[in-house]
């Protein structure tokens, strides 16, 4: 659900991103310019990335997608979403910083509760694997039977 | 039912509402300035700008509340909780939008406060006593 909501909240904000760049862009010092372009081009790449790779994951219950999407929440965007919120001298506007604040919940939510999405997701699929054993070794113990029948019909 | 494209709306609507309710709380300056006479004491200005932040917070209190409805599920899918929330949320966002670039006096904040952040909270608090005691599904 959170993934759902993300996935609309997400063009809203790169182009909120976008306008207050372009307008505060001049009176910035060099140094500012150039990494807040750059954490932009990446925050945008990395956030579409995740959330298809989220929802994906979800939807299909596919454990390798889900933990690519939460290790990218955790160590990508939850540092990047903070640098932007808590970092004054990139002179952050009232506009920015309430776009940052429902990103950053965001992020921190979905670091939360897709820890423990995965976590039951990985054992449920334990639990499918080990049932899954026990019907296979009752195949293999039916075919060992019949070899022995065959066994004693020809070496009378 | 097509409850498809009024979920997502509705959360957009609350989410602009909240944002422009964080955006004038951070930079209310120029609004208070223009509901004071020409030259005013520190006093009357305080006291005004005093009577916005609460107006300001307790709209922000009434959203969050909304907010935890809906995404909570309670009233999540109910079409005409959502009908009332959409409309009154969107409208709220476009009137705060004139609010804040016309600079208009803090007196006419009462209003957007009373149609668009109290009335939906209260049909809010209606809809979640109907669903917990009443047992009011969709």
């Amino acid at each position: 659900m959170l993934l759902y909501f993300n996935a609309f909240y997400f063009p809203f904000w790169i182009i909120a991103i976008i306008v207050m760049l372009e307008a505060k862009y001049s009176s910035l010092s060099t140094l500012y310019q150039i990494i807040l372009v750059a954490i932009f081009v990446v925050m945008t790449i990395i956030e579409g990335i995740r959330v298809y790779l989220g929802y994906l994951g979800n939807l299909m219950e596919k454990v390798p997608e889900l933990a690519g999407f939460w290790l990218l929440t955790l160590l990508l965007q939850l540092p990047l979403t903070l640098f932007l919120l808590l970092n004054e001298a990139t002179m952050i506007t009232p506009f920015e910083r309430a776009m940052h604040i429902v990103l950053t919940c965001f992020v921190v939510l979905e670091v939360i509760i897709g820890y423990f999405a995965i976590r039951a997701m990985v054992n449920y699929q334990v639990t499918k694997f080990h049932l899954q054993q026990f019907t296979d070794m009752e195949r293999i113990q039916n075919l060992q039977f019949q070899n022995d029948i065959y066994e004693n019909r020809y070496t009378q | 039912m097509a409850v498809s494209g009024l979920v997502p709306a509705r959360f957009l609507c609350m989410i602009a509402h909240l944002v422009l309710t964080i955006v004038i709380l951070l930079s209310r300056d120029s609004n208070v300035k223009a509901c004071l006479p020409l030259n005013y004491s520190p006093n009357e200005y305080d006291s005004k700008d005093t009577e916005l932040i609460v107006g300001l917070s307790v709209a922000l209190g009434l959203l969050v509340f909304e907010l935890v409805g809906f995404m909570g599920g309670i009233s999540m899918f109910m079409s005409s909780q959502a009908m009332i929330s959409t409309t009154l949320h969107a409208s709220a966002a476009v009137s705060l939008a004139y609010f804040i670039f016309d600079a208009w006096p803090c007196g006419h904040y009462w209003y957007i406060f009373g149609f668009c952040s109290a009335f939906p909270a209260v049909t809010e608090i209606f809809v979640m006593i109907g669903s917990f005691a009443f047992n009011k599904g969709i």
